[in-house]
């Protein structure tokens, strides 16, 4: 029952906006959507840890602990961006951002295009972590692409159909070859299963079956389905659209973006691995993983080291830590995935208030303030200012915060799996884009006041940048039960005793 | 019995019509002119289409009809249709300005034809004759090819709709691998692919008017702002 209500208050919040009129009305459809659907993907939570699974609709929705935790931290993460989006999009409005000559239709027909898709972008995420059958959850990717290219082009600069184009153009490509990768999984099962019957693409039936797949086939098609759902995670080396999208797209976007869809694609990823290591054994899946978790993290230290620009840095920051949590997952065994998976949980908590703050200073400034060498920010935003240096830090993984629990028991599941070598080249990057971040978070924040004025107060821009601060420092220090028992529940699925 | 009754007749329509197929995408690898290429690639989505409608007719399995259906509407006359009306509607120069000339691009495919057939010898086994895969050995292969060529003319092209046909001709050839391997996808990931498919055609074609506009051409080479 919770999950169509799950599926279908995003639908219904689109279906509702579309017909509005006034922007008032379609901020508080789009706030009580952010509420309804976090406290709707925590009740799923809660019946999820009583009972284990929970599928409807005759199998073809299934949700258990790993599809429950992804589904509480993009609600959580939707429920964030909803207040801070009408603060950044009035703001928008009124300094003329969103209509070239003070237009109030077009600013309005633009503000309806957000608030439609935002909700739809949403629903196709739910829909990918509650699809038993593996081709819909591929189709439910695919549509995550499509409902976020306008949003990417939401503010029609060269420069965001640019990188809309790329966005659009690589993740089509990354994902025909994961439909490809399903395909060939479909037929390495086909001969075990038979018949053309729905279910034979479930995931629950599928995970059983495993051992007897077809071994060549199945592990084409676990390359395919690296490449293409690594893609739309923005591993390196197919991460080339995500620092234009992220830096095109309004604020909650990105952070939407960089956060819960990353997780959505690493949770394809994950689904796909367990049936890989059940039929191959553990070796050939990991070492895949490690490769492209490495990749990615030693791709994006120097370019996070050299970066002028905030929101590139952000996004590389994204890359990198997509690529912890699937080293995190390569190395394997209990440690390595229960690291995956709170690097998972601390990263979408973390992101969005860099993101916030970020986009707080651009709108304050007026554009990148790190591209122009800015300097003492903290006497301009006396909030967003020293939260973007917290968050930083947090990000990063300094202690006491909780990134750096996660990325400690990654390095810890790297010892124990013997890849000590790889281990040492993991940390090094790791304090490599410390160093990066702290020398350009410091120098804008800190330092002599550039005698801007300072920012006036907004509501809705700013308490949500205290609340999730609130959410980081505690998380540094507590770690809710049921969560954990989430994260427990998730862990057992996901490291498969061969 | 009619001879049309024979399933050995059908698999010899099906390479018949899987090798059009692959001359069809050649024909599009080399074509210089952007209307001739949509015809092309309608051409070519009719008769996967036709494929799966063989293969549905041989081997009883009714759902292919429906994805043979699908095929004929969405890429042979729906996508077409709306690709030649946007080229009439952008005036662009319709010279495609390949970034490899012809001669080469060819050699290129003929390569990437003969790596589809390496790749789909490691599928055939001539000891199990009743896998679905026995029918599909040739027809693999050139599915296997069609995507190869299909990534080969997205990095070939430099206008922005070419590369949408060279994405939609690489989704094709993962449709023949589908219905050849599997007798295709179950029926509802079947529909959910094809609708993906329409949804993202239509965005991309307004993308690919919106790039016009902006920029007054389709030439992604153009889309270089961005760095770092």
């Amino acid at each position: 029952m919770a999950i169509f209500v799950l599926l279908s208050i995003p639908l219904f919040a689109c279906g509702l906006t579309a017909l509005m009129r006034k922007r008032q009305w379609m901020e508080a459809v789009h706030l009580l959507s952010g509420i309804g659907l976090f406290a709707t993907a925590a009740s799923l939570a809660g019946s999820v840890l009583r009972s284990g699974s929970v599928s409807s609709g005759n199998g073809f929705l299934y949700v258990d602990s790993l599809s429950a935790l992804v589904a509480v931290l993009t609600a959580f993460v939707y429920m964030v961006c909803t207040p801070y989006a009408v603060g950044y999009l009035r703001r928008d409005e009124s300094d003329g951002t969103l209509a070239p000559h003070g237009d109030a239709h077009a600013a309005l027909r633009r503000l309806r295009m957000y608030y439609c898709l935002m909700p739809l972008f949403v629903f196709c995420m739910f829909l990918i972590v509650v699809a038993n059958n593996l081709g819909v959850m591929w189709i439910a990717i695919e549509s995550t692409t499509l409902a976020s290219i306008f949003l990417v082009t939401f503010y029609g600069r060269p420069t965001s159909l640019e990188a809309a184009w790329k966005y659009a153009m690589i993740g089509g490509v990354g994902l025909s070859m994961a439909l490809f990768g399903t395909v060939l999984t479909y037929y390495s099962a086909h001969q075990v299963l038979g018949g053309d019957s729905v279910s034979a693409l479930n995931w629950s039936v599928l995970v059983l079956q495993a051992q007897h797949f077809d071994k060549p086939v199945m592990r084409l098609a676990f390359i395919l389905i690296l490449l293409g759902f690594g893609t739309k995670a923005g591993l390196a080396p197919m991460h080339t659209w995500k620092p234009d999208a992220y830096c095109q797209a309004p604020v909650p976007v990105a952070a939407l973006m960089s956060t819960a869809v990353l997780n959505c694609a690493l949770y394809g990823l994950a689904r796909f691995y367990v049936l890989t290591t059940r039929c191959l054994g553990p070796a050939f899946a990991s070492n895949l993983l490690i490769l492209f978790g490495l990749l990615s993290i030693g791709v994006a230290a120097p370019f996070i080291l050299v970066q002028r620009s905030s929101r590139r840095m952000l996004a590389y920051s994204s890359i990198d830590h997509g690529g912890i949590m699937v080293l995190g997952l390569g190395f394997g065994g209990v440690l390595g995935v229960l690291g995956m998976l709170m690097h998972m949980t601390f990263h979408t908590v973390t992101k969005p208030l860099l993101f916030f703050c970020v986009g707080n200073i651009q709108q304050h400034t007026g554009n990148d303030a790190m591209r122009r060498g800015a300097s003492g920010l903290v006497h301009v935003l006396p909030i967003s200012a020293p939260m973007f240096l917290l968050g930083a830090l947090a990000v990063t993984g300094t202690p006491p915060f909780s990134m750096f629990q996660s990325e400690f028991m990654v390095l810890r599941a790297g010892f124990a799996s013997q890849h000590l070598g790889l281990s040492i080249v993991f940390v090094a990057c790791v304090v490599a884009i410390f160093c990066g971040f702290f020398h350009h978070v410091t120098q804008l924040v800190l330092g002599p006041p550039s005698g801007a004025p300072r920012e006036a107060f907004s509501r809705w821009k700013t308490y949500p940048v205290i609340g999730l601060s609130t959410v980081v420092i505690a998380m540094g220090f507590w770690l809710p039960a049921p969560l954990y028992q989430l994260l427990d529940g998730a862990v057992r699925i996901l490291a498969v005793q061969p | 019995m009619h001879f049309w009754q024979d399933s050995e007749f059908g698999n010899r329509m099906i390479t018949l019509m899987a090798a059009l197929v692959l001359v069809l995408q050649i024909v599009m690898v080399t074509e210089r002119w952007i209307v001739t290429n949509i015809r092309a690639f309608a051409l070519q989505s009719f008769l996967l289409a036709c494929i799966a409608n063989t293969i549905a007719y041989y081997n009883n399995a009714p759902h292919i009809y429906a994805a043979a259906v699908f095929m004929l509407l969405v890429k042979a006359i729906l996508l077409p249709v709306m690709f030649e009306r946007l080229v009439t509607k952008i005036e662009i120069r319709q010279e495609i300005e390949p970034l490899i000339n012809a001669p080469i691009s060819v050699i290129i495919t003929g390569l990437l034809t003969l790596l589809a057939y390496v790749v789909a010898e490691s599928f055939h086994r001539p000891d199990e004759p009743l896998s679905p895969a026995s029918l599909g050995h040739n027809t693999l292969a050139v599915a296997i090819a069609l995507f190869l060529i299909g990534f080969f003319m997205m990095v070939n092209r430099r206008k922005a709709l070419t590369q949408v046909l060279a994405l939609l001709s690489l989704e094709n050839g993962i449709f023949l691998a589908a219905i050849s391997l599997t007798y295709g996808m179950p029926m509802i990931v079947e529909v959910g692919i094809f609708f993906d498919v329409l949804v993202a055609g239509m965005v991309l074609a307004i993308l690919v008017y919106r790039i016009r506009e902006t920029f007054d051409s389709m030439d992604v080479s153009r889309l270089s702002r961005l760095k770092g």
